[in-house]
């Protein structure tokens, strides 16, 4: 193959000595062989082929797979130095060492972050409080960075209890985060966590299902109970600064801080495992009122007499979802990673289990189900050997689905990309490799308004603790009293130098050219992002991939304009440096943008376009590039 | 038939260099803006005399009780909610809505609504689209759906706006991306990115347009995909509103300081009074919503807040069409997907959790009599006592207000029969 460019660069080396890395050390510490695990997953779907008589699909050329790889591994394109390393090198398995350089970037855990964020539902404020979802969406960000197993993360959410600052309790705001509707928060737990939707037993049996409002109402008694810490000792003090807000209305707005993100952001207890029924329950086997113990659905029986009052709860809830619901709980993850992987789910919708026996390919979902847990629900583990499969690698097929609700495993169907891909993808072509930059860190500063103050060196975190542990309402306004004077104190600082905060904090603004994970969540509706698709995280997975006008509008004279094309100093035309010639120019673009050589025709159009316009046809060609279909969706 | 039918027959060929002319100003769309100007099929349907709607859309779950179905004999029921008199005997509405207690004469309160749905997700979609949510296909939402049987009424302009609006509500479903609304995300700055940016020459936009359009032809060809079909669909959309002499229908300061103050500052206020101006400027459906209706926690502080948002500029909304004569032929809906329970949750601070059983939404304009209620609810509101409309009866009566064939029947692209309504039949009797 013919060098397209001339370069040596960190990212080669990475790759290449990913090569030489291959097979040895890393795969021994492995509970399985992820490469044989890949292989066994080919072997199940080629046999699907035999029985079905079907021609098994080609395998893509490599800039396809390299472009698909790094999107659904780790959520942009590639930068031109990454596309030319892998694409210059002739070695046969460099396929497994970009899979391997993939898994292991920090955009691995950047692009699950957003993925997890859509599924719980991951804001950073609340709806008509001041409390925060700032330590839980760390917590979670952390947790999927550090590779903690999905049955831990589980457990960790749903048996969470305490201090919502404390990082030792923060996964508590998957509770507090939904503060005042707990049904609702238990009806997404049983679909994101079970493949079960119970939304309509909420209020009324299933009618086409099998679940009545009496086992609901039985499941959230294993959560019920989510008082906050303390907070009716500072309902004296709170009652009179809300009476007297005119006049004292800064201590208002420093009790706001206790009331809302200290203790409104605290549950006590864990789970009481009884609930009374509600006023209008309308069937024969209850009355409103009365109260009923807890009891699981299915699975192996769970439960818990409503005679006296339990608080462990939640936690016997989270040990039933993750360990007594059979091959349900890792079949329904293992799934829902197929999906990331490999496009659709073998079955769909995801979010509602079928038994492997039922499903169109009952050996796959078992093998799979099955390596879920052998993999000890490691993440990670599990997509890497998704991606190590041939089937990851089969050609793009043009035709839509013949089967309707699931993979067909007829090669990849053709679909734009998420908002977020697209977002990442344009910011690396603008200012480079994004995954270079450091991440969001906890924003633990107290706040006063929108503005972050001092109260000596405390942190939120130091500050919750504090004041969770105050006994009676004397202490309460002891220390209340003492805040304030604190905060007057260190009033001259107001927001403070960096340097005088106690931990480094950094945040990013919605037009940061950061990750889309690190920026404000939800995105503003005025934002790229929302204009795309982006989930406002109200409800699970809600993000749209659906076309409309404002987004061509924005592709043609907007964000990319302003960014990329007509921004000199855009990441994007350093590639261009040292290229003498037209031709070169228009390779590297190429290369840069699409992550392919351009073709023999293309070639042909683009050099005309410099021809006739010059150096504006760069820009030309660089706005035609990013309008392109191409670069929207993934083949 | 499809009435864009004639326009898909434009080769791509042809599309960029006509787009990019078109938008040099050399108009070679005569046959294709008239195929979008008539694409209305003659309303073979009798009904109301509107020609525009807007739909403001409570997003969260609008408590029916401290709003437009008090119950001032129910202390119970009520908690800190006043019940006020209005300028129309016989209704009567929460204390946080005193504006629009002034202009009741213009509305007709439907206040016996029934949902199946009592999750948000599952409410708002069924509201939107007549349908419950399905795993196997996307319903289009009203809007499309008004835009496909109605067609548009501005060439140029998009059919269907959707202001601060989540595009799971606004999505052309089956029906396709160009039946989708337009998005627009802060009513302040307008339809974003309409402009050809000043330092790009016609020239040179012309060219991109052009350039693109040959590796789409070349994509396309490859994956002759509908998704990748709509975007190509969309540019040629595009060019055509940049060209439009009417991209200033979009731009809020061409109103008066009066007419914004008249509104309120508000980004929900701002977005009505965009609303009105894009149905001024032959928009047929624009959809505005507010949201924070959710109000399980503290509902009293959460639903004076919210209505905080919403008083002003809906009064403001109506008596400025009323006052300009428009209100005839604009129907103005006010939804939500339900409404919320007569119990409050001491325990969450005096909360209201979600109640589909009963539930009030309010149509004015557009034929529609003013000042009257339609249906009632029983002492609590927990239940429709009389005249039960379910969400297709009300979408039903939307269509009808509009004159359009509710019951036309089209097919998904898997040969799935449906209709804007489903199986709702129209409330008649609410026409003058």
């Amino acid at each position: 193959m013919k060098r397209l460019i001339t370069f040596t660069s960190a990212t080669m080396l990475a790759l290449a000595g990913g090569l030489l890395a291959q097979g040895n050390a890393k795969l021994q510490k492995d509970p399985v062989d992820l490469k044989k695990a890949a292989l066994q997953i080919d072997h199940h779907i080629a046999s699907f082929y035999r029985n079905k008589k079907l021609p098994v699909p080609a395998v893509t050329d490599d800039a396809t797979f390299l472009r698909r790889a790094f999107l659904v591994a780790i959520g942009r394109i590639p930068t031109a130095e990454e596309a030319l390393a892998f694409l210059e090198i002739e070695d046969s398995s460099k396929r497994e060492a970009l899979v391997d350089y993939l898994v292991k970037s920090k955009g691995f855990s950047s692009h699950m972050s957003n993925w997890v964020f859509d599924l719980l539902r991951i804001t950073d404020g609340r709806t008509g409080t001041t409390a925060t979802n700032e330590p839980y969406r760390h917590w979670v960000r952390t947790a999927v960075a550090g590779d903690m197993p999905w049955n831990e993360f589980t457990t960790r959410l749903l048996a969470s209890a305490g201090d919502g600052w404390d990082p030792a309790s923060a996964a508590v705001g998957y509770y507090t985060r939904d503060r005042g509707m707990p049904l609702d928060n238990l009806a997404n737990t049983m679909r994101v966590f079970l493949g079960t939707r119970m939304e309509c037993a909420q209020c009324h049996d299933d009618p086409f299902g099998t679940t009545e409002r009496h086992d609901f109402y039985q499941l959230a008694a294993f959560t019920h109970g989510q008082e906050m810490t303390n907070r009716e000792m500072m309902k004296p003090l709170w009652d009179e600064l809300t009476e007297d807000r005119e006049k004292r209305g800064r201590e208002y707005e420093i009790a706001q801080v206790l009331w809302d993100r200290i203790y409104g952001m605290s549950i006590t207890g864990g789970g009481d495992g009884s609930i009374p029924l509600p006023s209008d329950y309308q069937y024969r086997d209850g009355t409103p009122g009365a109260v009923v113990g807890a009891r699981t659905p299915f699975g192996q029986a769970v439960r818990m007499s409503e005679k006296r009052v339990h608080t462990d709860g939640r936690e016997q809830l989270a040990d039933w979802v993750v360990g007594k619901t059979g091959e349900q709980f890792p079949s329904v993850i293992a799934n829902r990673m197929w999906k990331r992987v490999m496009g659709k789910g073998i079955y769909e919708p995801v979010d509602e289990y079928i038994p492997s026996s039922k499903t169109h390919h009952p050996a796959l979902v078992s093998y799979i189900t099955q390596l879920m847990v052998d993999l000890n629900y490691d993440l990670r583990k599990f997509q890497e050997v998704l991606l190590l499969t041939k089937t990851f690698q089969f050609a793009t097929n043009p035709n839509p689905s013949s089967v309707e609700g699931g993979d067909d495993f007829h090669g990849r169907k053709i679909e734009r990309l998420a908002s977020e891909q697209i977002w990442d993808s344009l910011i690396t072509l603008a200012a480079g490799d994004p995954d270079q930059k450091p991440t969001r860190t906890l924003d633990d500063r107290i706040y006063l308004g929108n503005q972050p103050v001092s109260a000596g060196s405390k942190s939120m975190t130091q500050l919750s603790k504090e004041v969770l542990a105050l006994g009676s309402d004397a202490e309460i306004r002891s220390y209340f009293k003492k805040l304030v004077s604190d905060l007057d104190a260190g009033g001259a600082n107001r927001g403070g130098s960096p340097s005088m905060m106690m931990s480094e904090v950094r945040t990013y603004q919605r037009d940061a050219k950061v990750r889309a994970s690190e920026l404000p969540s939800p995105a503003p509706r005025d934002h790229f992002l929302y204009l795309f698709g982006a989930s406002d995280r109200e409800v699970v997975d809600a993000a749209s991939r659906d076309p409309n006008v404002g987004q061509v509008l924005s592709l043609m004279n907007g964000f990319v304009q302003r960014e990329l094309v007509k921004n000199s100093s855009a990441h994007l035309y350093k590639s261009l440096e040292g290229a003498s010639s037209g031709n070169e120019k228009i390779r590297r673009l190429y290369v840069a943008i699409l992550n392919r050589p351009p073709s023999d025709e293309e070639m042909g159009w683009m050099l005309d376009e410099v021809k006739t316009q010059g150096d504006a046809g760069f820009q030309n060609i660089v706005s035609a590039l990013v309008m392109s279909s191409e670069f929207l969706f993934l083949q | 038939m499809n009435p864009f039918h004639s326009s898909d027959e434009l080769t791509r060929r042809q599309f960029a260099s006509n787009a990019a002319r078109a938008y040099l100003g050399v108009h070679l769309f005569p046959m294709l803006g008239g195929t979008l100007a008539s694409a209305a099929p003659a309303a073979s349907v009798q009904g109301g005399k509107a020609k525009n709607v807007i739909y403001l859309f409570m997003n969260g779950g609008m408590s029916h009780l401290d709003t437009f179905d008090p119950k001032p004999k129910r202390k119970d029921v009520m908690g800190k909610t006043e019940a006020i008199t209005t300028k129309a005997d016989g209704i009567m509405l929460g204390h946080y809505l005193p504006e629009t207690a002034k202009i009741t004469d213009h509305l007709c309160v439907v206040n016996s609504m029934n949902s199946t749905q009592g999750a948000h997700e599952q409410g708002a979609y069924t509201l939107h689209t007549s349908y419950d949510m399905r795993g196997t296909i996307k319903h289009p939402s009203l809007g499309s759906w008004v835009l496909r049987l109605g067609g548009r009424i501005h060439p140029e302009l998009p059919g269907f706006v959707a202001i601060d609006s989540p595009p799971d509500h606004t999505g052309g479903g089956f029906l396709g991306a160009k039946y989708a609304a337009a998005p627009i995300g802060s009513p302040e700055q307008g339809l974003q990115d309409s402009q050809r940016p000043s330092e790009v020459t016609p020239e040179n936009f012309e060219r991109r347009l052009s350039l693109a359009d040959r590796l789409n032809r070349q994509f396309h060809g490859r994956y002759p995909n509908a998704d990748v079909k709509a975007y190509e669909e969309l540019y040629r959309e595009a060019i055509s509103l940049m060209n439009s002499k009417d991209l200033n229908a979009f731009d809020l300061k061409q109103e008066s300081p009066a007419t914004r103050a008249l509104y309120g500052p508000g980004r929900f206020a701002q977005g009505c009074l965009l609303a009105r101006r894009l149905v001024d400027h032959g928009v047929r459906f624009v959809e505005v919503q507010l949201g924070g209706w959710d109000t399980h926690y503290d509902n009293f502080a959460a639903v004076a807040g919210r209505c905080q948002e919403f008083d002003q500029a809906y009064a403001a909304l109506i008596t400025d069409l009323a006052k300009s004569g428009r209100l005839d032929e604009t129907l103005v809906v006010l939804a939500t997907e339900f409404g919320r329970t007569p119990e409050i949750q001491t325990e969450h601070s005096d909360g209201r959790d979600h109640h589909p059983g009963a539930f009030s939404c309010v149509l004015a304009g557009g034929g529609i009599k003013g000042g009257i209620r339609h249906g009632s609810t029983d002492a609590t509101g927990a239940k429709v006592k009389e005249g039960i409309v379910t969400v297709q009866d009300f979408n039903a009566t939307i269509a009808y207000a509009l004159g359009l064939p509710y019951d036309t029947v089209l097919m998904s692209p898997t040969r799935r029969p449906f209709k804007l309504a489903d199986k709702g039949l129209p409330l008649t009797g609410l026409f003058a």
